[in-house]
């Protein structure tokens, strides 16, 4: 029944003490959720407690949504700033990700995993790998742009940038993640693109 | 940026004005160079779609209700206590004081007509000077300094909560 209701009649719902309803919520935006505290988290301990504070930061600011944008626009902003705290929390660099000494960590993991696994050898096991070496604003707006079915004004609400910086990070972001398909597959990359 | 590159990305995710539209069409149906570039970034942007979500853990869901309800458990009585309540009670009490004001000045007979002199002469006012000694003053004086420091610090707590909410 409920979940038939959209994001705002759920908000209503929970707002007058269905707190049924701020589950469905929970269970329809969860996997987004999750899987952008990953891109910043890098490990799924850290994402799932990110992705958990997020959900109870945004149960408890729930009335002060105004609804002028979509509800998972601002959820998306709250995943945002837990993240960013997160991670100052935890003084992670993130510049250093981009390092060629991580890389070169991860690209030993990513061979290791070749030789165990066939199974992993697929196109969404190679671009999750290239997406978790991006910078976690790179791989934050490319996961918004294409699962998140957020416009390049929605992705820039939500980050709080303007939508031309979006566009102009979200063709960089693009670049650098076919760079890393690119230098991870070598000859399979050829079959992906 | 790359002119090309972004011309052409901007031509797949629809960002395009009508005529910027039309010439880039006309550019990939023209200009090998960009067909094959146009050809590169679609199945990019294929692959870049199909990227998977991942998918939390089987608990999550159960996880955050679990910790919105024992916060919601935790709030003081005095937070969870329906406003309208409040707003009623005072709302009772406003209602009577009005009402026993009312009656009262309805009944007071402001040129003392009726009343013998030797009544008002006969209430005798008690003498509360010597209630007020030293250690009765000092005692007061404690009292006021303890009641003091405890707001005050009721006061800071708060102010802490709020900073760290």
């Amino acid at each position: 029944m409920q979940s038939k209701l959209s994001d705002i009649e759920l908000i209503q719902h929970t707002l007058a003490g269905d707190q049924s309803a701020y589950t469905e919520l929970v269970k329809r935006h969860q996997r987004f959720v999750f899987t952008l505290a990953m891109r910043f988290a890098k490990g799924r301990e850290d994402a799932e407690e990110i992705a958990q504070d997020c959900f109870i930061k945004a149960y408890r600011s729930l009335a002060s949504f105004q609804g002028q944008s979509k509800f998972s626009t601002w959820l998306y902003s709250i995943v945002y700033t837990t993240a960013m705290t997160f991670l100052r929390k935890k003084r992670v660099d993130t510049d250093s990700i981009d390092d060629e000494n991580v890389f070169i960590q991860v690209e030993s993991q990513s061979s290791a995993y070749d030789v165990n696994d066939a199974e992993n050898k697929s196109r969404s096991f190679y671009l999750n790998k290239a997406i978790e070496q991006l910078l976690p604003d790179d791989a934050a707006i490319i996961t918004m742009f294409y699962k998140g079915e957020l416009s390049l004004e929605e992705i820039g609400q939500a980050l709080g940038m303007e939508t031309n910086t979006v566009k102009v990070k979200l063709f960089r972001a693009r670049q650098r993640l076919k760079e890393k398909l690119e230098r991870n597959l070598k000859h399979e990359a050829k079959e992906l693109i | 940026m790359n002119n090309v590159e972004e011309k052409l990305w901007n031509y797949i995710d629809g960002n395009c004005t009508p005529g910027e539209q039309e010439a880039v069409s006309t550019l990939i149906a023209e200009d090998e160079a960009y067909r094959l570039k146009y050809q590169e970034l679609l199945n990019l942007n294929i692959s870049f779609s199909a990227m998977e979500l991942d998918e939390p853990p089987m608990a999550f869901t159960y996880n955050v209700m679990e910790a919105i309800r024992t916060e919601h458990a935790q709030n003081p009585l005095k937070a969870t206590i329906n406003k309208r309540i409040i707003k009623g009670i005072t709302l009772f009490f406003v209602i009577t004081i009005a009402v026993l004001l009312v009656f009262t000045l309805t009944n007071i007979r402001l040129s003392g007509i009726g009343v013998p002199a030797n009544v008002i002469s006969a209430v005798k006012i008690p003498d509360i000077g010597k209630y007020t000694t030293k250690p009765v003053i000092l005692g007061f004086l404690f009292f006021d300094l303890v009641l003091a420091l405890y707001l005050f610090d009721n006061f800071l707590r708060r102010k802490n909560l709020q900073q760290q909410g």
